[in-house]
């Protein structure tokens, strides 16, 4: 674990000329290779500190900076999975998870070929030629994950990219996502709703207040992988988060 | 086409021609004036074969045809072009903004004697009215298109690593426009065909459906006129059908497109 990957020093943001103080002073370290989770109430301010890491919204004070180097824009280096998917309706599920290897340059032969393993992983196959509007939510929500896997880029920003799967594919796509996530050693900011989606896949749980957001706690997992559900650790440290949310 | 929808079609053609028929023997019949369906249908075989000294009917189409493409597809590249520059580029749209509203409604049929006076009775003289009938539709629905596109596309974009304005503009830009543009594409061509006719009718050219109209009329022959009018209605209609079509194939990734 490297120090200096991504800092966020004294963030601070509002919307609407002023009047809504959406993020309040952050200040955090992600550790590079490190799994985040951003656990806090809806319309707190998530999204929104995952739009200005992702370079897509300008902060009002402070600055996140990435090895060294301040954040003034989107990147190759980050890629989001955006909370309502923003497939390209206009592409079939194959030219949207091309599409971050087509801006890269990637040869055709060898981006099919990369393509069609994420296909295989989101268990997508035989939907390569549909259009986003024949597929269901869940779907959508596979896709988009693709899509920025395919990029392989150092930091994914994942905005509650499983939240519209049933429990049984999302248990099966957070497996996955571990998986993926310890093979490649990329670093994850996730952000979630669920406290057990958290505490399964993160190094450490980020609690957030209401809005404005602070950082009000922040929770280290410590469990080794693969995490056991119903272990006794697993739910005691779940009670606790709960706890800390409420 | 099911057998039901055909009967109700030809029922339809037919109760036209019929009541047209009537009308004519009822009160004109006199075939200087007007003509029945009933002589209108033999002329325009006569028309067709060639059968009429000085009027040959598919070669006036092709040259209709020819006017048509000439400024059609000027008028699409500008429009095109333009619109996707003015859609994206706020400023560029606040700059064009005044010209295109002054121009726009004046009817292209009011361009004719310019037209004349500048590119004297020429092809080129019926292309320009027909550029100009058919330019503004196609220039707003693409500004329409582009500057309606949902700005989470663009994130996405740049998100997944899309960093030359060119990639966006041809990934995102142009096919997220498309179905305005399209429509843009359908209109303008109608409007441009019904140019034609009113520039050919100034005698721009010597071949030409509207041209012939004329011709016929100066003929006292309505029959002619009759004949070569439905020759636009059905070419026109020809015209629309390619663009639905087009439509339907380009954009069949949209939600709940019907061609019908
Ligand atoms: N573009 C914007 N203009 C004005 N206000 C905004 C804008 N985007 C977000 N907000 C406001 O900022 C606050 C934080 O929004 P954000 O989307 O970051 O919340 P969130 O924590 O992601 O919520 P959720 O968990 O429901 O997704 C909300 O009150 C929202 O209304
Ligand atoms: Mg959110």
């Amino acid at each position: 674990m490297s120090e200096n990957f991504l800092t966020i020093v004294n963030l601070s943001k509002w919307y609407g000329n002023g009047n809504i103080h959406v993020l309040d002073n952050i200040n955090l370290d992600v550790f590079r290779g490190e799994f985040v989770s951003l656990l806090g109430p809806s319309g707190c301010g998530k999204t929104t500190l995952l739009r200005i890491i992702a370079g897509l919204e300008k902060q009002d004070k402070g600055e996140v900076r990435l090895k060294g180097e301040q954040i003034v824009g989107p990147g190759q280096d980050r890629v989001m999975v955006f909370q309502d998917y923003a497939l390209f309706p206009w592409r079939t599920v194959l030219g949207n998870i091309l599409f971050g290897l087509e801006v890269r340059k990637i040869k055709k032969e060898e981006a099919l070929k990369i393509a069609q393993n994420y296909i295989k992983l989101v268990n997508l196959e035989g939907f390569e030629n549909s259009y986003p509007h024949e597929l269901s939510g869940g779907m959508k929500q596979r896709v988009a994950l693709a899509r920025a896997l395919v990029c392989d880029p150092e930091i994914l920003l994942m905005d509650e990219p499983l939240a519209a799967l049933d429990a049984q594919t999302r248990n099966m796509m957070q497996s996955e996502l571990v998986r993926i996530w310890s093979a490649t050693k990329k670093t994850i900011i996730y952000v979630t709703h669920s406290i057990e989606e958290a505490v399964y896949l993160s190094d450490r749980v980020i609690i957030f207040t209401p809005r404005p957001a602070k950082v009000k706690k922040i929770v280290k997992v410590d469990i080794p992988r693969p995490r056991d559900r119903f272990s006794r650790e697993f739910v005691e440290l779940r009670a606790k988060i709960y706890e800390q949310l409420h | 086409m099911n057998l039901k929808n055909l009967i109700i079609f030809i029922f339809s053609i037919g109760s036209f021609f019929a009541i047209w028929e009537i009308y004519y023997w009822i009160f004109i019949n006199n075939p200087f004036i007007l003509a029945p369906p009933s002589r209108v249908i033999p002329t325009f075989y006569d028309l067709l074969a060639g059968n009429i000294q000085g009027f040959y009917m598919p070669l006036d189409a092709i040259y209709s045809l020819y006017h048509y493409f000439l400024g059609f597809t000027v008028a699409v590249a500008v429009g095109f072009s333009v619109g996707l520059i003015a859609g994206w580029y706020k400023r560029v749209e606040r700059f064009l903004y005044p010209i295109i509203e002054l121009i726009r409604p004046i009817p292209p049929i009011a361009w004719i004697p310019i037209s004349i006076l500048l590119l004297k009775l020429t092809h080129t003289a019926a292309a320009f009215i027909i550029f100009i009938g058919s330019v503004f539709p196609i220039l707003l629905n693409t500004i329409y298109g582009v500057s309606s596109i949902e700005k989470k596309y663009i994130e996405a974009a740049l998100t997944l690593g899309a960093t030359k304005t060119k990639d966006i503009f041809i990934k995102v830009i142009i096919p997220a426009s498309m179905p305005a543009f399209l429509t843009g594409l359908r209109v303008g061509s109608g409007v441009a065909w019904m140019c034609v006719v009113a520039a050919e009718l100034f005698g721009v050219s010597h071949y030409g459906l509207g041209y012939k109209i004329e011709l016929g009329r100066l003929y006292h022959s309505p029959d002619i006129v009759i004949s070569y009018m439905l020759a636009i209605g059905i070419v026109g209609l020809f015209l629309d059908r390619i663009y639905r079509t087009l439509e339907a194939s380009i954009v069949k990734w949209r939600r709940g497109y019907l061609i019908e």
